[in-house]
């Protein structure tokens, strides 16, 4: 089955966020856990991106494709990409997969792929 | 309710640069230098700046221990972390203890040691301050967030790399007149640049910012000592007010920004600087700006007011930050430089405004300076501290 991000929708004015916050940056709800889970979409628009050559050391590999998507709902996420020739505006689509090995951790997040 | 003026008066460095000195030394040898160059060793409460001692160092509680090897106990002593602005939240808190009061003389210290561990190391130290789970895990570093963000810019306001190496090239070769900088190797675009070894020696750390974009991984350690106007007058050296603190936070997450061009903190923890000391940028003689990476100092330059939206890299063309322009922005070689101890950071501008306004600095002197601006920048602009600074007499 596949994977989901999640952002967290208040339940009182619809604001969705990502990541996570504890009160609503749209109306202040400020009761615990009125927010509801809903999935990230997986389709968007290259915003920015970088290639890293400098990585943390839990990284075993050369270089890193980072970058800032907009998703189709309008959040915009950070996450790798695996894109040869990235270009600002492209259509993108996510897959949830491992991003980071830490230890016995395995972390799943965003990664970017064309279109 | 009334608050009461704020003064500089004495003010202390180390070389930065890889020591091998314990963290509380680091701390304590500027400190030391305050007091002497204050004339006096009656301080009545110490605050450190310290981002990484717990994690990178292993010691916590560190003013415990910076107020004991100075012998100043049973003065209070607190340890204040603001990621990369602690120096700058650190110096804004002896500003209000000796403002509202509380305190007559007040000493503000930092230091960090970040060469204990190897520079990949010390890159992942900081990293630590992006969002646990929507940026670090994927590896985000500062240097990945400051080249997403240089990307957006050159596409909306045409910055080159050219113009990023212009600001190395400026900053870089500015040290070689400070004593105490990091670096002092003499660089130029042609070996950064233009020349067939500038990709072997100007590698990409984070595409499009190359290894001279970035500032270098420092020990180091620098203080100032707040006193109140009647304090201040009882020692003979040229008054420095620190006549207004202004500090401003963004969203956690960089990708929350509605703009990701602005750097909303900058400019917010500018304006309130400006407006509590009563002092507009076009007063400002000289600055010193948080260029931990090349394209900072250009965006800061146009956030803290000096010059429009998306023409700070015009200015710069125009050699108008350069000492002798109209602005001289980071004549003690800034953090690309001078290198970046990150807790000792905010206090190191200080150290170099106060020393400016006072006209000690020497061959690095900018001429008739009397009112000087400082911004230290935490996080990747989510939580800033300005200052802005004048000569009194
Ligand atoms: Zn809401």
């Amino acid at each position: 089955m596949p994977r989901d991000i999640y952002a967290y929708k208040c339940r009182k004015c619809g604001h969705v966020h990502y990541p996570y916050r504890m009160v609503c940056k749209n109306c202040g709800e400020n009761e615990h856990n009125e927010f509801e889970p809903v999935p990230l979409p997986k389709e968007g628009t290259l915003l920015t991106f970088t290639t890293l050559y400098s990585l943390p050391p839990d990284f075993e590999v050369p270089s890193l494709g980072l970058a800032i998507v907009a998703l189709t709902n309008g959040i915009t996420v950070t996450g790798q990409h695996r894109i040869d020739e990235p270009e600002t505006g492209m259509a993108i689509r996510g897959e949830v997969e491992i991003v980071r090995r830490d230890g016995y951790d395995e972390h799943y997040g965003m990664v970017f792929y064309k279109a | 309710m009334t608050m009461r003026d704020v003064y500089v008066i004495g003010i202390g460095i180390t070389s930065f640069t890889r020591l091998e000195f314990p963290l509380s030394e680091i701390a304590a040898y500027p400190a030391m230098m305050a007091m002497k160059d204050a004339g006096t060793r009656e301080i009545d409460h110490l605050y450190v700046a310290n981002m990484g001692g717990g994690r990178v160092n292993h010691q916590t509680g560190l003013a415990s221990a910076v107020v004991d090897t100075l012998s100043l106990t049973p003065a209070g002593a607190e340890t204040i972390e603001n990621g990369p602005a602690s120096g700058g939240s650190a110096v804004k808190t002896g500003y209000m203890a000796v403002a509202s009061g509380l305190h007559d003389v007040v000493m503000v210290t930092g230091a960090e040691r970040m060469r204990e561990v190897n520079n990949l190391d010390a890159t992942d130290f900081v990293a630590t301050l992006t969002h646990p789970i929507a940026e670090h895990i994927y590896g985000v570093t500062l240097p990945s967030l400051a080249a997403m963000f240089t990307r957006l810019y050159m596409e909306k306001y045409g910055v080159t790399e050219r113009h990023l190496a212009m600001v190395a090239v400026k900053n870089q070769n500015a040290a070689l007149l400070n004593e105490f900088a990091h670096l002092h190797q003499k660089i130029s675009i042609e070996g950064i640049l233009d020349s067939p070894e500038a990709m072997t020696n100007n590698p990409y750390v984070a595409e499009p910012l190359r290894f001279f974009d970035c500032c270098p991984v420092s020990d180091g350690g620098a203080c100032v000592i707040l006193a109140s106007e009647e304090a201040a007058g009882k020692v003979g050296r040229p008054l420095v007010k620190l006549a207004g603190v202004g500090q401003a936070t963004d969203t956690h997450a960089v990708h929350e920004r509605e703009d990701p061009t602005d750097l909303l903190a900058v400019r917010r923890a500018a304006a309130m600087a400006f407006e509590r000391a009563g002092l507009t940028p076009a007063d400002v003689d000289v600055a010193e700006l948080h260029d931990a990476f090349t394209i900072l100092e250009i965006v800061e330059s146009e956030e803290c007011g000096f010059f429009p939206k998306g023409e700070g890299h015009l200015a710069l063309e125009r050699g108008e930050t350069a000492l002798g322009g109209k602005l001289p922005i980071n004549v003690s070689g800034g953090l690309k430089g001078r290198g970046h101890p990150v807790g000792a950071t905010g206090l190191a501008q200080v150290y170099e405004i106060v020393h400016q306004l006072r006209g000690e600095a020497g061959e690095r002197q900018v001429k008739d300076a009397r009112i000087g601006f400082t911004c230290n920048f935490g996080g990747f602009g989510n939580n800033v501290v300005c200052l802005a600074f004048t000569r009194e007499n």
